[in-house]
């Protein structure tokens, strides 16, 4: 059989023959340009530095939502996974909350941020945000209550408890909410900067659009999927290195 | 009080503190535009009395049934193949893999392109975006079928296609329906997302949909009490059709029940 890494070359190689041939076919590089045309946008690009200062300020969103969210959300997933009496107060809010995706608070948000850095970081700290709440309190509580009584008998203040007991027993689930939280956080950057920011990558695939230059379109495009591909490796990396011992889970939803 | 008395109080207490403090805030302000509870619910009979919000609503989830549907006849037999077929699957992960990361919207300004601002570009984000979670729950359940039934079924001599049909696609079904579900949810994320796109690039008419009577009334008529309404209605659908499905799943497969 062959290499993991050949068949890839291989697949993809089948594709964009495909892809130069109903290009060849379509004869109009603005619906749809030939492969070497967009890995010639996206040299040019790479060459001018846009492609890395849109990435860049895309990924620096990204990365200040994700640490708001998360220091909003560990903490109280943390407080509610102990305390049922909190939980309980809580978790209809959120619940009604959820389901109300980040990108329907778009047209409210503009009204309340206008167009700028506040949106976009907005959007996807509400975004990542439940994820990662639903994950925390779902480690907490999955923590081995024997653990904490042990500790408990002996003495332990609770903040020792929360810090030595709780936190390390509940940080691989903790991991997987966080690339969950990536996730829907990296869907909502492009939906925000589509609409309401005035850099980042969805402001740049947009902005092509509106010049019919579909080369430029695609290699942005191409540059979301591999920055949300470098990502989700990256948080996986992370947890591979907080929490050595446990399985790496391969799918997310 | 009994313990079921006292859970729901606490559950209510919360959100009725928000209202209160939102309700007070918003009077205190003096600014007519900001949005009011009192108003909202106003503003929530008024679009329901008109007809507009349902119009609405029921045009976002024909498109959101629409390229569901596509998602699915293109997801379940190619989940089936990549599952039952080691070659198949080899070959054709690397491209679902690479186009996975991303996101539906992202391909939003191709599919304008390629279809105009109307429901044909609508449907194709939603079937890019329920196929992944499709796909993938697919191959799993389809990988998960326990191999001495496969050895049983390749004993008998029975052909390859019927392996699939009688052995495959039963033991798979409760893992199609999980992705089913997580599909339907992030179509209509999707939906909403791309109306509002749409109608934020295309000035307004031409869409319709839900996402898209926000977007009027955030740059139109700048009317923060319907887009209120329009952002609850956004949260009510997505649980109603999540409930739909698993109750679906439910009478389809009782055999799956967790």
């Amino acid at each position: 059989m062959a290499a993991p890494l050949l068949v890839y070359l291989r697949t993809m190689a089948a594709f964009f023959v495909v892809w130069a041939l109903v290009a060849r076919l379509t004869a109009n590089s603005v619906l749809l340009p030939s492969p070497l045309a967009v890995f010639e946008a996206l040299f040019g690009l790479a060459k001018d530095l846009e492609l890395f200062f849109h990435a860049g300020v895309s990924f620096a969103r990204m990365v200040a939502s994700l640490v708001i969210g998360s220091l909003l959300a560990i903490p109280l997933g943390i407080a509610m996974g102990l305390s049922r009496k909190l939980a309980q107060i809580v978790d209809p809010t959120i619940e009604v909350l959820r389901p109300i995706s980040g990108i329907a608070w778009i047209p409210l948000a503009l009204f309340i941020f206008g167009i700028g850095n506040a949106l976009p970081l907005f959007i996807m700290t509400y975004a990542g945000f439940f994820p990662i709440l639903l994950g925390t309190i779902a480690g907490v509580r999955g923590v081995d209550r024997r653990l904490i009584d042990a500790a408990r008998t002996m003495g332990v203040p609770p903040r020792t408890i929360v810090a030595r007991v709780v936190i390390p027993a509940a940080l691989p689930s903790l991991m997987v909410a966080l690339r969950l939280g990536v996730a829907a956080s990296w869907t909502a950057v492009v939906a925000a900067e589509l609409i309401g920011a005035p850099s980042g990558l969805g402001y740049a695939v947009e902005w092509y659009r509106e010049l019919l230059a579909t080369p430029q379109v695609m290699a942005f495009i191409a540059m979301i999927g591999v920055l949300g591909y470098l990502c989700d490796l990256g948080v996986r990396a992370l947890s591979r290195l907080f929490t050595p011992w446990a399985s790496d889970a391969r799918s997310a939803p | 009080m009994n313990d079921a008395a006292l859970r729901v109080m606490r559950g209510l207490s919360l959100p009725i503190v928000l209202l209160f403090a939102w309700q007070a805030s918003g009077l205190a302000s003096h600014n007519v535009r900001m949005p009011l509870p009192t108003h909202v619910v106003t503003a929530a009979v008024d679009l329901l009395r008109s007809g507009e919000l349902p119009l609405a609503i029921l045009q976002s989830l024909w498109r959101v049934f629409a390229g569901f549907a596509v998602a699915s006849a293109i997801a379940i037999p190619l989940g089936l193949l990549m599952g039952s077929s080691r070659t198949m699957e080899r070959n054709v992960d690397p491209l679902v893999e690479s186009f996975r990361p991303i996101a539906a919207i992202a391909i939003l300004p191709l599919a304008i392109l390629w279809l105009g601002t109307g429901t044909a570009a609508a449907v194709m984000i939603v079937a890019y975006a329920a196929f992944f979670p499709i796909v993938i729950n697919t191959v799993a359940g389809a990988k998960g079928v326990n191999p001495t039934l496969l050895r049983a079924a390749a004993t008998m001599g029975l052909p390859r296609l019927r392996v699939i049909r009688t052995v495959v696609v039963p033991a798979a079904l409760p893992a199609i329906g999980v992705g089913l579900r997580i599909g339907m949810g992030v179509a209509w994320t999707a939906i909403v997302a791309a109306e509002l796109a749409v109608g934020a690039k295309a000035g307004g008419g031409g869409s319709g949909g839900i996402g898209q009577m926000m977007f009027v009334f955030y740059a139109y008529s700048i009317e923060l009490n319907r887009i209120i309404v329009c952002m609850i209605a956004v949260g009510l659908v997505a649980l109603a059709l999540d409930a739909l499905l698993r109750v679906a799943l439910r009478v389809l497969m009782p055999w799956s029940a967790r």
